[in-house]
């Protein structure tokens, strides 16, 4: 410790240079938190775990194929199977198809047992009741309503493209949970503006009562249709959640190659700065070393410096990375990506990520100048001339 | 009679560059006894620089023995040796060679902080130490705040901070003009004569060598001269170390 502040006045030797690493640190690391959050965004359970007791059941084939409504009493009365819900992407657009007004609009034919199903969610103005009760009423997430300035009451029109039909729809309750930027409505509403749509759902969403049910109804319910001219596919949300992640490929793989390309170059320009002191300093090292420091003592002022630099990029960018994030949510949520936007949170794994990116930058970066600084001879040092 | 502080035994110091061996010490034997104040000369390449190495421990011989005191450093480990020159060895360098990031006191200090010293006690050494070379005033300035005699004395000042017996000099006046140089000079006086150092300077300058009080004369690796003082005030004199210098 005694040797800190000579590590400090070290640092701060070239200030420019310092600072420059400094900030060649904290922005790739601030990037490597957010593509780490948007990964560990992507396979969180923004349910808090009560996606863990629900199922989805859709066509075999793909789920842009239809499944009969007909299917609701069967898997209702399987042993183990709490509630169903049909339900149907009714996609569309609100004011015009551009990027902004975009948002996922669902329609049920079952708006009373919504809830019960997604019994995280809670109403937070006008009433479940309300909603029900009204086949052109409309429940949308709280963050949605934000978005758009919306109140309660207010009519809200969605022109579809799937359904050839424009509905308006009153807003009649809203909804908290984590993925606050979807809208709900009757699918009777649009069985009734487009009777050739009657009996047929997206999917069917089930809460089951155990986790022994999550994972065996799935099988019973694709052996009862297998035969069918409608056969299933039965899984967890979560690997249905999974199924829309794979589509966008290889994610994971994609952000890991990036985020340790990046921790690559952090490395490579610490550790060129590194290099650059400690050349600098051979004569210098070499006088210390005449006094009577050890081999280990240099080793750990090289290091000691490099780590310091390391420590004050990352505590920069990680500080700004929490200080960011909840804009970064904020932003995301309002986005067509709103939904994907409601699994992003502080993933204290994240925080670990960026701190051990710079543990190894302060370690690696100056370990190859430490050792030579350490190692080379005390006369060949005395000799050279900065 | 006084009893020798350094013991050279028989050393040899060779380098290999690529194939090639150049031999730089030959079978060198000399003893410098405790208070002496040696100047060591000759021409370029003639060695002397690395037997002040090999003296200070920050060189080890290819063959023979260096002891200093009872210490055989020509055999002590790196770690072992480290400790050793932060005890016993004062090195003073031609181009000062201060850290220039730290201050005048800081610079002094730095060899204290590898003692169990306090912070206290590591404050009262280097005030103690910057008041030996009159320099009290300027503890907080920095290596570039100062003139090169002045730079020469903050790092006359480090090499003592820690009492070392054993001062070793490599041509401390080397960088100086005259006047900064005859203010070392007296001050490297003072050190042997006042503080009791023992004093071994590696010069070209006759001007310099005249103050010491012994001439080791080397050329080509072996010893050509040993040259007491007989003078009044004990030093050896312009004109003699002149004539020694240019082989006479």
């Amino acid at each position: 410790m005694k040797l800190l502040p000579l590590v400090l006045k070290n640092l701060l030797r070239k200030k420019t240079r310092s600072l420059l690493t400094i900030g060649s640190i904290v922005l790739p690391l601030f990037v490597i938190c957010i593509l780490g959050t948007l990964l560990r965004a992507l396979e969180a359970d923004p349910s808090g775990g009560k996606g863990m007791y629900r199922l989805i059941v859709r066509h075999k084939v793909s789920i842009t194929n239809w499944l009969p409504g007909a299917y609701d009493p069967k898997i209702r009365n399987l042993p183990g199977v709490v509630e169903t819900l049909r339900m149907n992407w009714f996609g569309g657009s609100y004011i015009d198809q551009s990027a902004k007004n975009q948002f996922a609009r669902f329609s049920t034919s079952d708006a009373d047992r919504l809830l019960k199903v997604f019994d995280e969610a809670t109403v937070v103005e006008g009433s479940e009741a309300e909603w029900v009760n009204d086949r052109s009423g409309l429940l949308v997430g709280r963050q949605l309503m934000k978005r758009y300035g919306w109140k309660l009451g207010q009519k809200v029109a969605f022109k579809g493209d799937i359904y050839p039909i424009t509905l308006e729809l009153t807003i009649r309750a809203v909804f908290s949970a984590a993925d606050e930027s979807g809208v709900y409505f009757h699918h009777q509403a649009v069985e009734e503006a487009l009777p050739r749509v009657k009996g047929f759902v997206g999917w069917y969403w089930l809460k089951t009562d155990s986790l022994a049910a999550a994972e065996r109804v799935p099988k019973q319910i694709d052996a009862m249709f297998e035969n069918s001219s409608y056969p299933t596919r039965s899984e967890t949300e979560k690997e249905f959640q999974a199924m829309w992640v794979s589509m966008l490929g290889n994610v994971k793989l994609l952000v890991g190659s990036i985020t340790t390309i990046i921790a690559i170059v952090i490395l490579l320009i610490a550790a060129n700065t590194m290099a650059m002191a400690a050349r600098e300093r051979v004569t210098e090292i070499a006088v210390l070393r005449v006094l009577g420091f050890t081999k280990e003592k240099i080793l750990g002022l090289v290091l000691g410096e490099s780590f310091a630099l390391s420590v004050f990029g990352g505590a920069l960018g990680l500080g700004l990375f929490v200080l960011l994030l909840p804009g970064f949510r904020e932003g995301l949520v309002n986005s067509p990506m709103g939904a994907f936007g409601a699994g992003v949170r502080l993933f204290p794994e994240v925080l670990l990520l960026g701190f051990g990116v710079t543990v190894a930058v302060g370690l690696f970066a100056g370990l190859v100048p430490a050792i030579r600084s350490a190692t080379r001879p005390i006369t060949e040092g005395l000799r050279q001339v900065a | 009679m006084a009893e020798p502080l350094i013991r050279i035994e028989n050393v040899v110091k060779q380098y290999t560059r690529d194939t090639q061996v150049l031999t730089v010490l030959d079978g060198l034997s000399l003893e410098v006894d405790k208070g002496e104040f040696v100047a060591l000369m000759g021409p370029s390449g003639s060695g002397k620089t690395t037997l002040l190495n090999l003296i200070a421990g920050i060189d080890r011989p290819t063959s023979g023995r260096i002891l200093v005191g009872a210490d055989e450093v020509s055999s002590m480990s790196e770690g072992a040796l480290a400790k050793w020159r932060s005890e016993n060895v004062g090195f003073i360098f031609q181009l000062y060679n201060l850290v220039p990031v730290l201050t005048a006191f800081e610079n002094v200090e730095l060899p204290l902080l590898l003692t169990r010293l306090s912070k206290a006690e590591r404050k009262k050494q280097a005030e103690t130490a910057l008041a030996v070379v009159a320099l009290s005033d300027r503890l907080d300035h920095y290596p570039r705040q100062l003139s090169g005699g002045q730079e020469q004395r903050v790092a006359i000042a480090r090499a003592i901070a820690t009492d070392p017996a054993l001062l070793v000099a490599d041509e401390p006046t080397g960088d100086l003009d005259s006047k900064s140089g005859e203010e070392i000079l007296v001050l490297l006086e003072r050190l042997h004569s006042e503080f009791g150092k023992t004093i071994v300077m590696v010069t070209h300058d006759p001007k310099a060598a005249a103050r010491a009080h012994r001439l080791v004369h080397l050329d080509k690796g072996v010893l050509k001269e040993d040259v007491r003082a007989k003078g009044e005030k004990g030093e050896i004199g312009v004109a003699a170390a002149a004539a020694i210098a240019a082989g006479k």
